[in-house]
C-alpha cells in the first residue's frame, strides 16, 4: 500500500506538469464559461432551464461549424475573413439549386463551391505566398457580391419544407444539428490529436521552415484549411437555411469576427501552431450563452456588441497576465 | 603599480558579487562573481547553460538577479532598466544581432537615439557615424545608406558596435560575437576589440572558442553551473587544458581522437555522388563523393556556399546544374520530401528556425521526419514506439521528458534530438550542418561519438563545419569548398588546420596565382604550379598547362606522394634552380612563396622539358617576388 502510494506520488507531479502544459489554457476557459454560466443563471432564472440549454445549442451550430474550419486555419497561421460572405454566397446557390434539383444534389453542389473557394484562397497563398488576410479579405468582397448578383438582391423563400428535416429531425431527443456539431467537434479533434495531417498542421503554424526540411507535404496541408473552412461554411449556410427555409443575400454577415472571436477565445494563437478544437468549442459556447443570457436579461442589441467585445478582451488579457506570471 | 597613470587605467570597472538568479525552476545562476577592469578584455567562458549569458544579461540589465549586486562605477546597478544600463555606457553586442533589417545602417547605429524628443539631424549623425567608422578603421566598408538586411554577418557585427560606440558605451559585452564570422573577420574584429581595449574601455568577451580566448583575452571568469568556478585568472597563465577543466570538471582529451584513414574505406562502395553541382549564383562547381561508413568534412569559410552545398542536395534550393547519385542511381529531388525518400537526412545550421516546432513535444518532434514519409492517415507512432526507445537510450535523451517543450532543453539535447530525428528513418546519407554549433564542450564530444557510431553503422555522413578541429578530428576526408567551388579533397592525416586554412582563402587569391601560373607558362611553356609541400607528400593548390608539356603527376586540389610525381628529385630538392628529373626528361625549379606578412604561402614551380632552353632562375624567382608583393 505505502510502496503503491509512494509510487503513484512519484508519478503524479510529472503528469500533473504534462496535463498542466497541454490542458491548462482549455481548462482555464471552460472555468470561464461556468462562472459566465452561473452567473447569467443567477441574473435569469430563464436561462438554465432545458429549453434555453438547447436554444443555446442551437444557436452554437452555425457558428460552430464556421469555427472548426476558422481553428484550422489559424492553426497553420493563416486567417480566413471569407466565411461569412461564403455562407451567404453558398447559401444562394443551395437556394437557387434547391429549385431544379433534388436536395442531396443541391446540398453537394453549394459544399462543392464552398471548397471551391477554399480552395483558391488556399492556393493565393500558400502557393503563390500572398498575405492571407489580404486574400480572404478580397474574396470576402467577391463572395458577398456575386450572393447579391445571383440571387437578384432578394432573399430566395421558396425552400422546400423537406430540408428542415436535417434540422429537426431528432435522435434519443437530441436534434440533428446539434448531434451534427458534437460530430464534427469529436471529428476535428480526433483529426487535429491523432493524425498524420492534423500534427502537420500543428507543425506548419508552429515553424513552416522546420515542416518543410523534415519532409512534411507543407503545401497540401497549407492549402486544406482554407477547402475545410469554405466548404463547411456551406455546411453551416445549410443548417441555416434548413432552419429559417429562406437564402438572404446578407446570411453570414460579419459571421468571421464571432468566428474568429471563438477560436481566439479557446486560447488559439493568432501566430499559428497553438490552439485547439476543443478550446474552440469552448470559445463558441461563451459567445453564445453571452449573446443568449444578455437576450434573456433584455439588453439592448445595441449595447451587446460593446459586452462580447468587452469580454473578449478581458478573456485574452487575463490569459496574458497569468501567462506572464508564469514565464518570470 | 607605481605608475599612476596605470593605476587609472587598470581601475575596476565592475563588480558583481553573490549573483543568483532562476527561471521558474532551473537556477541559471547560483554563486556568481565577476570583475572587470577599465582596458581589459574579460573572457567569460563556461559551457552551454553555464550561466554566462544570463550573467551578461544582468550586467546590461536586461534581467534583474533574484540576489547579488552589481556595482558599475561605485552605482549599484540591480534596479536599473536596460535604457538606464545602456546610457551609463553598458551595452550588449548580442550574438543574434538586434538591428532592424529594413533601416538602413546609419539609422540602425543611432537606433537608441530615434527614442529621444526633438529633431533628428541627419547630417549630424551621418558625420558621428564616418568618425565611429573611421576610429574602427572600416569607414570604406560600410556604406552609411544601405538596408541592414542586405550586410553580410560581419558587418551587422560591425553595426552593433558601432552602434554601442554611438552611445560613448564604456563597458561592451560581446557575447559569442564570432559565430557566425570567417577567420579573417574574426581577426578584423580583435583588432577593432584591441582598440577598444587600447581607449580604455572594458570589453566582456563570451565565447566557447578557445583559440579565441587566447588570442584576445586578458584575463577569464569561468562559469560551471551557475557558479564562478575560476575568478579573474590571468590568460597569459593559462593552459587549454586547464580551462578545459574548470569548464568541464574533468580532464577531457579524448574529444578529439584521430579518425579512421581515408584509405580504409576505399573497399566500401560510394553512396553519395555529387558532381558538378551549381545551385546559381553561390554554388558553382561542386563534386566530392562518400562512401558507406564515412564521415567526409565540407569545409572552408563563412558565406563559402558550403551550407548552400547542403540545401542543394537537400532540395532546399533550386540546382542549376550537375547531378547527384545516391547507389549509383541519378535523384533530382525539388524539395525536401523527395531527397528524404532517397535516403538524405538533414540537420541544419539554424536549429531555431529549421529544425525544431516549438509547439510540439520532444516526442513529436523526434517523430516529425516520420511523419513526412508516413503514408497512411493516422501517426503511425506506436510501429516506432521500439525503435524510437532503443534511439533514447543509445543517445541518453531524456525519456521522461518527452512530453516537455524541446525549447527547455540545452542545445546539445536539442542537438541530439533532431539527429535521433533522422535516425529513425535509417538514412542512407546524413548530412549536418555545424553539428556543434551552440553545443557545449562537454556535449560535443558525445555528439562526435554519436556521428562515429551512426557511420559504423554504414551511413555515408557528410559534415559541415567553420571548425577546422572539428574536421580534422572527425572526418576521414575533407572537401574544401571556396566561392562555391570544391577546390580540394584531401584525406584529414595530409592535413593540419593551416592548411586548411590555406586551401579555404578566397578564390581571389587563388585567382590571382592560378593566372600567374598562367602567365609563366604562355611565357616558357611546360607547367606551372602552386603547391605545399611536406616531408613525402605534395598538396597541389593550383596548376597551369602550356600545350603539349609534360605530365608532372600534380593535379591541382590533390595530395600525392613525392615518390608517387613524375618529378621525384626536384620535389625532394626544393632548389631555386632547375632541377632535372630524368625520367620524365624535365627539369623544375621551385621558388617558395611568402605573404607580405612573412607567411609561407607554399612553392610555385615549373616544370620544362630538358630539351628547352631554360630561362634564367633570377628571372623566374623575381617574377614570383613580385606576386608577392602585391599581396
Amino acid at each position: 500500500m505505502k510502496a503503491a502510494a509512494q509510487m503513484t506520488t512519484g508519478i503524479s507531479p510529472s503528469k500533473n506538469i504534462i496535463g498542466g502544459l497541454t490542458r491548462r489554457l482549455e481548462v482555464r476557459m471552460l472555468g470561464l464559461a461556468i462562472v459566465i454560466a452561473a452567473a447569467l443563471s443567477v441574473m435569469s432564472p430563464y436561462f438554465l432551464t432545458s429549453n434555453n440549454i438547447f436554444n443555446i445549442l442551437d444557436q452554437s451550430v452555425v457558428i460552430g461549424i464556421i469555427a472548426v474550419g476558422m481553428t484550422m486555419v489559424i492553426l497553420i497561421g493563416g486567417i480566413d475573413l471569407s466565411v461569412g460572405s461564403v455562407v451567404g454566397l453558398t447559401g444562394i446557390i443551395l437556394g437557387l439549386s434547391l429549385q431544379h434539383m433534388p436536395i442531396p444534389v443541391a446540398m453537394l453542389l453549394a459544399i462543392l463551391s464552398g471548397a471551391g473557394i477554399g480552395l483558391v484562397s488556399g492556393i493565393l497563398t500558400a502557393y503563390f505566398g500572398l498575405a492571407a488576410f489580404v486574400v480572404t479579405l478580397g474574396v470576402m468582397a467577391i463572395g458577398r457580391s456575386l450572393a447579391y448578383i445571383f440571387s437578384g438582391q432578394t432573399a430566395i423563400s421558396n425552400i422546400p419544407d423537406a430540408l428542415s428535416n436535417i434540422v429537426y429531425a431528432s435522435f434519443l431527443g437530441i436534434p440533428s444539428n446539434v448531434l451534427f456539431l458534437l460530430a464534427l467537434y469529436l471529428a476535428g479533434w480526433g483529426y487535429l490529436t491523432y493524425t498524420k495531417g492534423g500534427r502537420t498542421i500543428y507543425a506548419i503554424g508552429s515553424n513552416k521552415e522546420a515542416a518543410r526540411a523534415a519532409g512534411l507535404n507543407v503545401l497540401f496541408y497549407s492549402v486544406l484549411p482554407y477547402v475545410v473552412s469554405g466548404a463547411l461554411s456551406a455546411v453551416a449556410s445549410t443548417f441555416s437555411i434548413a432552419q429559417l427555409l429562406s437564402a438572404d443575400p446578407l446570411m453570414g454577415n460579419q459571421m468571421e469576427l464571432d468566428a474568429i472571436a471563438a477560436v481566439v477565445i479557446g486560447g488559439a494563437s493568432l501566430f499559428g501552431g497553438r490552439g485547439s478544437i476543443i478550446g474552440t468549442l469552448i470559445g463558441v459556447l461563451i459567445m453564445v450563452m453571452i449573446r443568449n443570457g444578455l437576450n434573456l436579461l433584455g439588453v439592448s442589441p445595441f449595447w451587446q456588441g460593446s459586452a462580447i467585445g468587452t469580454i473578449i478582451i478581458v478573456a485574452l488579457l487575463i490569459e496574458r497576465l497569468v501567462n506572464w506570471r508564469s514565464s518570470r | 603599480m607605481n605608475d599612476t597613470s596605470i593605476e587609472n587605467h587598470h581601475q575596476t570597472m565592475l563588480t558583481a558579487s553573490g549573483i543568483v538568479k532562476s527561471f521558474g525552476r532551473t537556477r541559471a545562476l547560483v554563486d556568481a562573481h565577476f570583475e572587470l577592469r577599465a582596458g581589459e578584455v574579460h573572457g567569460l567562458l563556461g559551457a552551454n547553460g553555464a550561466g554566462k549569458s544570463t550573467l551578461s544579461r544582468i550586467i546590461s540589465c536586461h534581467i534583474k538577479p533574484d540576489a547579488g549586486e552589481v556595482v558599475y562605477r561605485g552605482q549599484a546597478l540591480q534596479s536599473l532598466s536596460a535604457r538606464d544600463a545602456l546610457r551609463s555606457g553598458i551595452a550588449l553586442v548580442s550574438q543574434e544581432t538586434s538591428l532592424a533589417p529594413h533601416l538602413s545602417v546609419l539609422e540602425n547605429i543611432f537606433l537608441p537615439e530615434l527614442g529621444r524628443p526633438g529633431r533628428l539631424s541627419y547630417a549630424r549623425l551621418r558625420k558621428v557615424a564616418a568618425d565611429i567608422l573611421i576610429r574602427l578603421g572600416h569607414e570604406h566598408a560600410l556604406p552609411l545608406d544601405l538596408e541592414v538586411q542586405r550586410l553580410s554577418a560581419a558587418q551587422r557585427q560591425l553595426v552593433e558596435i558601432a552602434k554601442a560606440l554611438a552611445l560613448d558605451a564604456n563597458l561592451l559585452i560581446f557575447d559569442e560575437p564570432t559565430a557566425s564570422l570567417s577567420p579573417t573577420e574574426v581577426e578584423r574584429l580583435f583588432d577593432i576589440m584591441s582598440r577598444l581595449r587600447e581607449d580604455g574601455r572594458g570589453l566582456i568577451f563570451v565565447s566557447h572558442r578557445l583559440e579565441e580566448v587566447f588570442a584576445i583575452t586578458d584575463r577569464v571568469t569561468i562559469m560551471r553551473e551557475g557558479r564562478s568556478v575560476a575568478r579573474s585568472l590571468q590568460t597569459a597563465n593559462l593552459g587549454q587544458s586547464d580551462i578545459i577543466r574548470y569548464m568541464v570538471g574533468q580532464d577531457f582529451s579524448t574529444a578529439y581522437s584521430k579518425p579512421a584513414h581515408a584509405d580504409s574505406y576505399s573497399g566500401s562502395e560510394t553512396v553519395l555522388e555529387v558532381e558538378k553541382l551549381a545551385a546559381r549564383p553561390i554554388v558553382r562547381d561542386v563534386s566530392f563523393s562518400v562512401r558507406r561508413g564515412e564521415i567526409v568534412g565540407l569545409g572552408g569559410l563563412v558565406g563559402a556556399g558550403r551550407s548552400e552545398v547542403a540545401e542543394a542536395i537537400f532540395g532546399l534550393r533550386p540546382r542549376s546544374g550537375g547531378s547527384i547519385k545516391i547507389d549509383g542511381k541519378p535523384i533530382n529531388p525539388r524539395k525536401p520530401s523527395e531527397a528524404i525518400r532517397a535516403g538524405i537526412g538533414m540537420v541544419a545550421e539554424d536549429r531555431r528556425y529549421q529544425s525544431i516546432v516549438p509547439d510540439l513535444t520532444v516526442r513529436e518532434n523526434l517523430l516529425l521526419a516520420h511523419l513526412g514519409v508516413h503514408s497512411g492517415f493516422g501517426l503511425g507512432y506506436a510501429k516506432l514506439q521500439r525503435k524510437l526507445n532503443l534511439l533514447i537510450a543509445k543517445l541518453d535523451l531524456p525519456a521522461d521528458r518527452l512530453d516537455a517543450n524541446l525549447l527547455t532543453f540545452s542545445g546539445g539535447m536539442q542537438q541530439k534530438i533532431i539527429i535521433a530525428r533522422w535516425l529513425l528513418l535509417e538514412p542512407k546519407v546524413l548530412i549536418l550542418d555545424e553539428p556543434t554549433k551552440g553545443v557545449d564542450i562537454g556535449t560535443r564530444a558525445s555528439i562526435y561519438d554519436i556521428l562515429r557510431e551512426i557511420a559504423e553503422t554504414g551511413v555515408a555522413v557528410v559534415v559541415i563545419s567553420s571548425d577546422f578541429s572539428e574536421l580534422l578530428s572527425l572526418c576521414s576526408r575533407v572537401v574544401v569548398i571556396s566561392d562555391g567551388r570544391s577546390i580540394a579533397n584531401l584525406p584529414t592525416n595530409v592535413l593540419d588546420e593551416e592548411k586548411l586554412t590555406l586551401l579555404a582563402a578566397p578564390r581571389t587569391s587563388t585567382t590571382r596565382n592560378t593566372d600567374f601560373l598562367q602567365r609563366l607558362t604562355a611565357q616558357y611553356g611546360g607547367v606551372g604550379f602552386w603547391a605545399l609541400i611536406e616531408e613525402s607528400e605534395v598538396i597541389c593548390l593550383s596548376s597551369a598547362m602550356a600545350a603539349g608539356a609534360t605530365d608532372t603527376g600534380l593535379y591541382a586540389g590533390q595530395a600525392t606522394k613525392i615518390a608517387a610525381t613524375r618529378i621525384p628529385n626536384a620535389l625532394e630538392q626544393r632548389a631555386p634552380f632547375f632541377v632535372p628529373d630524368s625520367e620524365a626528361a624535365c627539369a623544375t625549379i621551385l621558388v617558395p612563396m611568402r605573404s607580405q606578412r612573412g607567411h609561407d604561402l607554399g612553392w610555385v614551380g615549373l616544370t620544362l622539358p630538358d630539351t628547352a632552353t631554360l630561362p634564367p632562375p633570377e628571372t623566374i624567382q623575381s617574377q614570383v617576388s613580385t606576386l608577392n608583393m602585391l599581396d
